[in-house]
């Protein structure tokens, strides 16, 4: 089946801080796409017909919208694209796109996903899902590595995310933590080599190449089988 | 007796389209856009860098596209019939 060509208009946005800002587009043409938590868009960034891919954030409970957290800090022609855009104005989508989902009666016991910086955007989308619309009970567990403090954002939710729902655990950790920092100091794999981890859970990475593969390695030492290790690749 | 007929054997022809396409194995970085796009065209090796499985299966304007979306601009595509490279946009 070929991708689907869509238009969708920007509704809004938010700055969640220097580096992150959340888009929130509403669909056009069609007027409602149905996506799996997880998947991406594919957008046409410029004129010439340069595309750039990106994950969405937001739940597919919404098939009237989609939203999209994007790092605007390398300034590259699909950010700088992103921030000319006014209210209102279309783009132009392809999608949804990506097999980076997690199924329905699936095997794996458990849930965790492992993120790094934009890499939290389809395990928005996919925590958001289990845990409200799906009603899932197996336990869920989100690694999120940032640099600094001030690049956190969405904490406030996850948390209160982990307060309603007890199968929820947010495990925000910090390379350049403050000295009052009282969660997880260091990278991501610095948490999960010190946490006990379920084997037959299904693990869930998104982020820079490196951390996938650190990750994956750890976890193969730990005796997860490697096809219970699933990644995505952000660039 | 009438004369003997001869038919001429039919002949699928499978239009492919104009366009081609070619993936640089050093730009790639295995975003695997294109095979989202055309997986009919493109599929990802053990090296996780896109190949080329067929020119076949898809239309141009699919080829073009999945060339468009890799972040890298490590699809090239040129048009058979002119010669000319059509992604990404030569000045």
């Amino acid at each position: 089946m070929p991708p689907q060509k869509c238009r969708a208009k920007l509704a809004d946005k938010i700055q969640l801080n220097p580096k992150f800002v959340q888009y929130f587009f509403e669909w056009v043409e069609p007027v409602s796409v149905i996506f799996h938590a997880g998947q991406y868009i594919s957008m046409q960034v410029s004129d010439r017909g340069e595309r750039r891919p990106y994950s969405i954030c937001s739940a597919p409970e919404n098939t009237h919208g989609f939203e999209l957290l994007v790092d605007i800090s390398p300034q590259g022609v699909g950010s700088r694209y992103l921030e000319s855009l006014a209210f209102g104005q279309e783009v132009s989508v392809l999608g949804p796109l990506g097999v980076f989902t997690i199924y329905d009666g699936s095997e794996e016991a458990g849930l965790t996903f492992v993120a790094t910086g934009a890499g939290i955007a389809p395990f928005r989308s996919m925590i958001l899902d289990q845990l409200q619309t799906k009603d899932g009970s197996r336990e869920i567990s989100l690694y999120w590595g940032l640099r600094e403090a001030e690049h956190l954002f969405w904490e406030a939710d996850f948390a209160e995310l982990a307060d309603s729902f007890p199968n929820f655990h947010f495990h925000p950790t910090l390379s350049r933590a403050p000295i009052e920092w009282p969660l997880c100091k260091g990278r991501v794999t610095d948490c999960l080599t010190v946490h006990s981890l379920l084997p037959a859970a299904g693990y869930y990475l998104c982020g820079n190449q490196e951390m996938v593969k650190e990750v994956a390695e750890l976890l193969q030492t730990k005796g997860v089988v490697s096809n219970r290790i699933h990644h995505e690749n952000f660039y | 007796m009438p004369d003997q007929i001869t038919s001429t054997p039919v002949v699928q022809t499978k239009i492919i389209g104009r366009y081609k396409v070619e993936v640089i194995r050093d730009k790639c970085i295995g975003a695997a856009s294109c095979v989202a796009i055309a997986p009919k065209i493109f599929e990802m090796d053990e090296e996780n860098i896109a190949i080329v499985l067929s020119q076949d299966g898809e239309e141009d304007d699919i080829k073009l596209l999945a060339a468009q979306s890799c972040p890298t601009a490590a699809v090239i595509v040129t048009d058979t019939e002119t010669g000319k490279q059509v992604w990404p946009p030569e000045f």
